[in-house]
């Protein structure tokens, strides 16, 4: 394989990991502030539905009752910037760095409850599935490496576009001097 | 709001007294909400069967609130010795108590054979040969809870004009529920 085709392969690998991560924070986003059953879209209906997550993240046991309501009603409006963010491609390190480590908060978290014998849902995509096993396989071996994917390759296209730059910009320099 | 429970679960009795007792006495008694009770009676608690037996037999003679709360507060002494019949005769009158144990007559002690089979997951029926006559009501909860699905205790779920709302299972505390329950009040 040479190395324009490699190249080429590693960008479609990108493109394709930015794409699936983003597709899952805005489902992740859609999930939580959809309304409920029988409820039209309005402001009033998100704010349930994102109340109705706060007892999903008051299940977890993790945070003290001050912080539950308001982090309930910041995280799933952050995952919609978030997605939408990994969708345009701008910054694409720090989005990835970013999708890493909320993943890897989400991961600490499943993983605190799963050991403490919670059984409660995991809120990932809305009220569902239980935490356990597969929850952690799914987040730990598919969203983690994604998220690397993004925040490697986002760093590797940064360094490769800044060092087919330098050359030009230290000639210019030269060429002042 | 359905809560599927089984009273010999220490997370189960942590939902009753940090948000079920709150909640009864400020919105269930406002009429804002409407809660009803299941039993779910896990088959790895010895006696929480037992317990379900003895809280049906009292809410037949009008005594459920006190019983379940007296149960709910000494669930650590009949969880160790299963003696539940002492804390329901103190959370009645000995009238009542002869009414309540006339229920439990011909109940065997624990659950019925079939319930601690494998079948229990798959909503399986107690066999009739040990089974009492409040059994009937812990089956008809449980094979309830079965369809939902109740994988653990406690889970809840909330219903809303005609709606039924995902379940949710664990402890929240009383203000992130009020929160809810004001949230969906205000549609």
């Amino acid at each position: 394989m040479d190395n324009d085709t490699r190249r080429r392969l590693g960008r479609i690998v990108l493109i394709a990991a930015r794409v699936a991560l983003a597709a899952i924070f805005l489902f992740a986003a859609y999930a939580k502030m959809k309304p409920q059953p029988g409820m039209p879209w309005t402001p009033g209906s998100v704010r349930t539905s994102l109340s109705m997550f706060a007892i999903g993240v008051d299940s977890y046991e993790m945070l003290p009752p001050w912080a539950v309501s308001p982090f309930a009603h910041f995280l799933p409006p952050f995952e919609l910037f978030l997605g939408l963010w990994l969708l345009s491609g701008y910054g694409m390190r720090f989005s990835g760095l970013l999708s890493a480590a909320l993943i890897c908060a989400f991961i600490l978290a499943m993983y605190s409850a799963y050991r403490r014998g919670l059984t409660i849902s995991c809120g990932c995509f809305g009220q569902g599935a239980q935490i356990g096993i597969m929850e952690l396989i799914r987040d730990g071996l598919i969203f983690l490496p994604l998220a690397l994917i993004v925040t490697v390759g986002g760093f590797l296209s940064k360094r490769k576009r800044t060092g087919s730059t330098l050359p030009q910009s230290s000639a210019s320099v030269s060429h002042a001097d | 709001m359905e809560v599927f429970t089984d009273y010999e679960c220490p997370t189960c009795k942590r939902l009753f007294e940090e948000t079920l007792r709150p909640m009864i006495s400020d919105y269930v008694a406002a009429g804002k909400v409407y809660l009803i009770h299941h039993d779910f009676p896990l088959p790895m608690h010895k006696y929480g069967y037992e317990a379900a037996r003895w809280l049906n037999a009292s809410a037949r003679v009008g005594q459920f609130q006190n019983v379940e709360a007296a149960l709910y507060d000494h669930q650590e002494s009949w969880a160790a010795d299963g003696d539940i019949g002492k804390y329901v005769a103190g959370a009645m009158s000995p009238t009542e108590f002869k009414k309540v144990e006339a229920q439990m007559r011909g109940c065997g002690l624990g659950a019925p054979a079939a319930v601690k089979s494998a079948s229990f997951a798959l909503g399986g029926q107690a066999g009739s040969g040990d089974a009492c006559a409040v059994d009937f009501y812990i089956e008809a909860d449980r094979a309830l809870g079965n369809q939902i699905p109740v994988t653990g205790t406690p889970t809840y779920v909330i219903s809303y004009k005609g709606h039924r709302l995902p379940a949710g299972s664990g402890v929240v505390s009383w203000p992130i529920l009020k929160q809810f329950f004001d949230s969906l009040l205000s549609q």
